[in-house]
């Protein structure tokens, strides 16, 4: 072990002295500048970092090493130090700190693993380096103690582990660390096998472990298993060898790796240039020309190497051949055979792979410290040729015989037909004429090669031995063709899987040309054998590719791993600018419920996308993306889970396009609440852009659908309680109402299907689109109704109609106590004097004016506008004396409006209130009006809930008691006992009385009075008797009819009635019973004639 | 970095290639080029291409140096030889044999395949120690003046180029791949162990 390292060890002896010049000047014990450089080196940067630690190993290894222990947390703490060079340094410590002490090992080995396993190659390679030592002094040291403790045991296992992850280090992808993994390899078969008298082995390698020395009686290192083990490696590392795409550094490495192997163990020696015969033969196709010749350099020299040994004497007749093929002439070679003297007689050891004859001698041979070769019971001849040899050798001793000149001129003329076009590079480098052709020699070497390459091949008599060593697991054609190689047999090759399972070697990069006419050789690149994919194959491969992840849902839930594939999912879709975004958004919306996760990330992943890209990035692939989803859900029956609502609002950003779909989406009827809940989530929510989310629904509170509208409107009057929101709805709803002032409606107010170029004239629709935003607003703000006077006074006839059609609502609402209403009336703007009288009559409709809408009325109709219309609505909150005043002029107006007065007047539109006064104001009504008049009593008795008998029947007794009497007492009399003839004896009464009131005295009322009578009869007859003669004679002046039947019912009357009846009524009854009737009838005709018109007119109803 | 050696064939040659690897040198820190003969001899060029002037390994440049001036200053100052020599003298005092040196190198660059095979046959025949890699390149430069010219710039280049590279194992096939196109000229390549 020292001896190793001897050298290395003075060298650093020299480094070390400087340090120890600076431990005496300073005067530090050796601890305390451990600690000092320690201390530095955790602060100071990677260069001198690596002299302080290389300082410290020096103190604590050679100088005192009983301060490793001390230290070695310490420095083996480095091992994470972020500087590759530092790492290594860790790495080579942990070799210097285990050599020095073995129990160490137990600590640092799975450090060393750790290290193995590095991020960087190059520690990895330092690490490789190491343990290759490492192996050798680990088996060692537990070979050496009979007991194992736990520990000692579980690192043995990690070595164990170690060494298999390092042979796995074969099939690596980088060439560096295979390369070091083939010399940790060699140095495994090396110590794994045993040293024979015959190994070469290197005088500093004489103290080493090998298979012999290791006790078969160990407790926990089995002889058997190191054997096997060895063995398997050789076999790795042949099988390595042999793959077609190995690069030339490793070829290099493994052919020398072979010759130190075949030189130490020449036991192996038979593999060795059976290996080196195949690789002849079988130069990797993918080598370029000067590779080819690098490569045959090495087999030259390590093939002399080999041939000097002496155990190569068997083999000698192959070597020869081979190093002639390689060019070296004979001479030469015998100058390095080593003369056969004694060789031939020393024994030549058991083949290894005869395990059993082995098994005891040689250790028992060895046991004594005795170096002089033993004399082993001599065998002078092989006593069994490996396996693989005898193969080879049969294969030949049959192809022999029958390679005669006819078959090899067959052969040649059908391989012709396999040969590339152009002389590969391989085949001119290693071409040399045949010089002894058609002698036995050259059958015999002939037949040799063919014999190696049908062996590889698998095929051939020497197949029929199991135990191949070497194998090339390719096709025979392939393998028949790689002998000349070209183009056609790279390809073939290339083809087979296994390349692909197989370590990969570096791949050039310049591209390869077939062999050209200078028949230089390009080195193999990956990129010259794979054809480009289309653009149609590949998009055709990535949609399924993703077809296949998107479709596999179900299988990777069930794995749990629905996230990964949400995620790759997304990120695919992104990566591939939307090629496949429709199908994956087809699937979501297929199922969207459950695949919302799927949308979400999607959408994300695009938004991330365009920020990442800002500021030149688009959205439109987002916007695609978001559009889709959103529309698709549109078109989806209703959903009442709010996962519109729930994507709307989780989406980063809501484009244009995305808020025409929520448009739409509030736009139809059946989603209308929904879609508007969700535009005010997002008012309230996004507060950057609120204004323009708001606009939309702005803009749908004139919309034609009445649902979509009172919705917004409600949603919009929820949203002007918030003062931000404030001004703006009050500006678009003022703005939108300005629209009114427009001779025709803008295009604005029609949908964009309408065809706006024809100025269209102004309907109510279109009014009310203007009107609706703000008449919803007005009651909760009376201020804005001064902007509808100043409009409503610009405006056109149509428009002022329509708008006094449509405030009713929101004036009612605002009621009559409103300052902003009262102010209105006040000022009643000029042309709004409409508008204000419309709203006076709104207010007062239902409930009677209260005293100060009366008082502004007042006001403005006596000192502004005097116009009695105004006064109309508040006709029952004026003065008696004004309404007086009022009423000629009101009488004046069109009937309805003159009906609609005296509604007001006697109280019948507030039903639930009637006036109390109103049969006294009939009354005093009925007294003052004048003839035509009787137009609005006659309407009075239209009413008749307010005009019940009871009432008549005062109005009455009211009248009558005027003086004089009323003209129209007798009219109200006959037109009550119309309506309610059960008040009859009432009337009777009344006629009673008005006989003392000498009624006859007043023409018009004694007209009436008999007409009464007359109506009467014969419940009138007893009044009739009352009357004076004189007036019974007018009586049947102008009703002679009544004379009889009055006479006859006289003449019923007992004896003791008729007393009662005087004289003279008796002679106006039974006098002239005959002449007068023509005469009577026609004043009452003229009479009729004379009353007019209005007193037909108040006949003639009542008659109907 | 690593370490580097280059074997000269012809002393024009080591000339400009190790000129231009100490230019670099000075720019770039972390390169260590060193130069070495492989023969039993140094050899300089002399007054006509069969007399050259011959010295052992332990001759020291100032000997050499002296010498030249002392048989013909003006021919060794026109073909550079004695500006080489006093640049030499500076840096170490005699020319080093390859074969003689112990340390450990990661790459070592021949001009002529007889000092390829020179040096492979040294190193195959050390014993292995560490089994550290060093990878074997030869480039094969006429031994005439423009030739040389170029083959200094050429492995010039191919150092800095590995320089370079992370992680020089890998990418060495490819790289040399790469010259051998752009240089048209064949290189060898193989690896030995320490």
């Amino acid at each position: 072990m020292t001896s190793n390292n001897g050298e290395s060890v003075g060298a650093r002896t020299c480094v070390a002295s400087q340090f120890f010049k600076d431990d005496k000047a300073i005067d530090m014990t050796t601890s305390e500048k451990v600690v000092d450089l320690l201390n530095q080196a955790a602060l100071i940067a990677t260069d001198s970092k690596l002299t302080v630690l290389k300082q410290v190993q020096e103190l604590i290894i050679n100088k005192d090493p009983s301060l490793l222990d001390n230290f070695l947390d310490e420095i083996i703490a480095f091992q994470t130090d972020k500087s590759m060079e530092v790492r290594k340094f860790v790495i080579g410590f942990i070799e210097e700190a285990c050599k020095r002490d073995n129990e160490l090992l137990l600590r640092l080995i799975a450090n060393l693993n750790m290290l193995l396993k590095d991020e960087s190659v190059n520690v990895v390679k330092k690490a490789i380096l190491t343990f290759t030592q490492l192996y050798k002094v680990a088996l060692q040291w537990f070979v050496r103690s009979k007991v194992m403790s736990e520990m000692q045991e579980a690192c043995w296992d990690m070595v164990t582990q170690m060494k298999e992850d390092i042979l796995a280090m074969l099939d690596i992808d980088n060439d560096g660390v295979r390369t070091h993994a083939i010399k940790f390899t060699e140095s495994l078969i090396i110590t794994l096998s045993p040293r024979t008298s015959d190994s070469d082995t290197p005088k500093r390698q004489e103290g080493d472990i090998s298979l012999d020395k290791i006790p078969k009686d160990h407790p926990y290192i089995r002889y058997d298993t190191l054997c096997e083990e060895g063995k398997s490696a050789l076999e790795q590392l042949l099988k390595f060898m042999v793959h077609p795409a190995i690069s030339s550094i490793n070829l290099t490495t493994a052919l020398g790796s072979l010759a130190t192997l075949a030189r130490q163990r020449p036991m192996f020696m038979s593999e060795v240039v059976q290996a080196y015969e195949t690789l002849h033969a079988n130069l990797p196709p993918t080598l370029a020309k000067s590779q080819v010749s690098s490569v045959r350099k090495n087999l030259k020299l390590h093939l002399l190497a080999v041939l000097k040994h002496p155990c190569s004497l068997e083999f000698q007749g192959q070597i020869s051949t081979l190093l002639l093929d390689l060019g070296m002439s004979q001479n030469e070679i015998a100058r390095n055979t080593p003369a056969p003297r004694e060789q031939r007689k020393r024994p030549r050891i058991e083949p290894y792979s005869d395990g059993k004859k082995l098994k005891m001698e040689p250790v028992l041979l060895e046991d004594d410290d005795d170096k002089e070769e033993p004399v082993a019971p001599s065998v002078s001849k092989p006593s069994s040729v490996p396996a693989a040899q005898s193969a080879i050798d049969l294969t030949a001793e049959f192809l022999r015989p029958l390679l005669s000149p006819e078959n090899v001129a067959n052969l040649v003329l059908i391989s012709m037909v396999y040969l590339p076009d152009v002389m590969p590079a391989s085949f001119q480098a290693t071409y040399t004429p045949v010089e002894s052709a058609g002698t036995d020699a050259q059958i015999k070497h002939l037949a040799r090669l063919m014999a190696t390459q049908m062996t590889a091949a698998e095929i051939g008599p020497g197949e029929t031995s199991k135990d191949l060593l070497i194998k090339r697991k390719v096709p025979v054609v392939g393998q028949a063709i790689s002998v000349v190689g070209g183009g056609y047999t790279e390809k073939s090759q290339l083809e087979t899987p296994q390349v692909k399972r197989l370590p990969e070697p570096i791949l050039p990069s310049t591209q390869i040309k077939m062999p050209g006419a200078s028949g230089k050789r390009k080195v193999f690149r990956l990129a010259d054998v794979v054809q480009p994919f289309t653009d149609a194959q590949l998009e055709k491969m990535t949609n399924t590719a993703v077809k296949r992840i998107l479709h596999s849902e179900k299988a990777i839930a069930q794995s749990g791993m629905s996230h990964v594939r949400v995620k790759l999912l997304s990120r695919l879709v992104c990566q591939f600018e939307g090629i496949m975004m429709d199908d994956v958004l087809e699937f979501i919306l297929e199922d969207i419920r459950t695949r919302i996760d799927l949308a979400f990330s999607l959408l994300y992943q695009e938004y991330n996308t365009y920020l990442s890209q800002q500021p030149a990035g688009l959205l439109d692939a987002y916007d695609h993306c978001l559009f889709t989803l959103l529309a698709g859900l549109q078109e989806k029956p209703e959903q009442r889970d709010g996962l519109f609502t729930k994507l709307v609002l989780e989406a980063p950003l809501i484009t244009e396009s995305a808020l025409d779909v929520i448009r739409r989406y509030c736009e139809d009827e059946s989603r209308v609440y929904l879609g508007m809940t969700t535009l005010k989530e997002l008012i309230i929510k996004r507060p950057s852009r609120q204004f323009q989310y708001l606009h939309v629904l702005l803009d749908l509170s004139s919309h034609e659908k009445e649902k979509v509208r009172s919705n917004a409107l409600s949603f919009i009057k929820r949203m002007y309680e918030k003062d931000q929101l404030r001004d703006y709805i009050e500006k678009f709803a003022l703005n939108y109402m300005q629209l009114l002032v427009h001779p025709n409606p803008p295009s604005l107010l029609f949908s964009a299907d309408k065809d706006t170029e024809v100025a269209s004239p102004w309907t109510e629709e279109t009014v009310r689109q203007c009107l609706y935003l703000y008449l919803s607003l007005l009651p909760l703000n009376h201020r804005l109704v001064h902007e509808l006077a100043s409009v409503y006074t610009e405006a056109i006839a149509d428009i002022k109609r329509s708008v006094l059609r449509v405030i009713e609502q929101p004036i009612r609402g605002m009621g009559m106590n409103s300052p902003d209403l009262l102010l209105l009336v006040e000022n009643c703007p000029k042309g709004a004097e409409t508008l204000v009288t419309r709203c006076l009559h709104i207010l007062t409709d239902k409930v009677p004016p209260s005293p100060e809408l009366v008082e502004r009325v007042r006001d403005l109709y006596h000192k502004r506008v005097p116009d009695v219309r105004f006064l109309i609505p508040v006709i029952n909150g004026l003065e008696k004396k004004e309404v007086i005043q009022a009423l000629p002029k009101l009488i004046k107006l069109n009937p309805v409006v003159v009906k609609e007065v005296f509604n007001r007047l006697l109280g019948t539109q507030h039903s639930k209130t009637p006036v109390p006064s109103s049969p006294a104001l009939f009354t005093f009504l009925l007294m003052e009006m004048i003839p035509p008049t009787s137009t609005a009593t006659n309407l009075c008795f239209g009413e008749r809930n307010v005009y019940t008998s009871e009432v008549l029947a005062v109005v009455m007794q009211q009248l009558m008691e005027h003086s004089p009497l009323p003209i129209l007492l007798m009219r109200t009399v006959i037109q009550s006992l119309t309506m309610y003839p059960r008040l009859g004896g009432f009337v009777m009464n009344i006629l009673s009385r008005l006989i003392v009131k000498q009624v006859w005295k007043y023409p018009k009322v004694w007209e009436g009075f008999v007409k009464c009578c007359q109506r009467t009869k014969p419940q009138s007859y007893s009044v009739l008797l009352q009357l004076p003669p004189a007036q019974l004679t007018s009586v049947f002046e102008r009703c002679p009819e009544m004379r009889e039947p009055l006479l006859q019912h006289v003449h019923s009357f007992t004896p003791h009635q008729q007393a009662h009846i005087t004289a003279s009524v008796m002679t106006v009854l039974e006098a002239n019973s005959k002449q007068p009737e023509p005469e009577a009838m026609r004043p009452v005709m003229a009479e009729r004639k004379v009353m007019g018109s209005g007193g037909t007119h108040v006949f003639c109803s009542v008659c109907h | 970095m690593f370490k580097q050696v280059t074997t000269n064939k012809c002393i024009s040659l080591s000339n400009k290639t190790h000129q231009k690897l100490s230019e670099w040198r000075e720019s770039k820190r972390g390169f260590d080029v060193r130069s070495f003969g492989t023969g039993s001899h140094v050899k300089l060029p002399g007054p006509a291409p069969d007399k050259p002037n011959v010295y052992d390994f332990k001759t020291t440049y100032e000997q050499m140096y002296n010498d030249l001036v002392r048989k013909d200053k003006e021919l060794y100052t026109q073909n550079g030889i004695l500006h080489m020599l006093d640049r030499n003298k500076r840096i170490k005092s005699r020319p080093e044999r390859f074969q003689s040196c112990k340390e450990q190198f990661d790459l070592v660059i021949t001009c002529e395949e007889r000092v390829y095979d020179q040096v492979l046959e040294d190193l195959s025949s050390r014993e292995q120690e560490t089994f550290t890699p060093v990878h074997v390149i030869n480039v094969d430069i006429q031994d005439n003046h423009e030739e040389a010219t170029l083959g200094a710039f050429l492995i010039c280049e191919l150092c800095q180029c590995i320089q370079h590279t992370d992680d020089m194992e890998n990418e060495m096939d490819e790289l040399l791949q790469e010259f051998e196109d752009k240089s048209n000229r064949p290189f060898l390549h193989t690896v030995c162990f320490y």
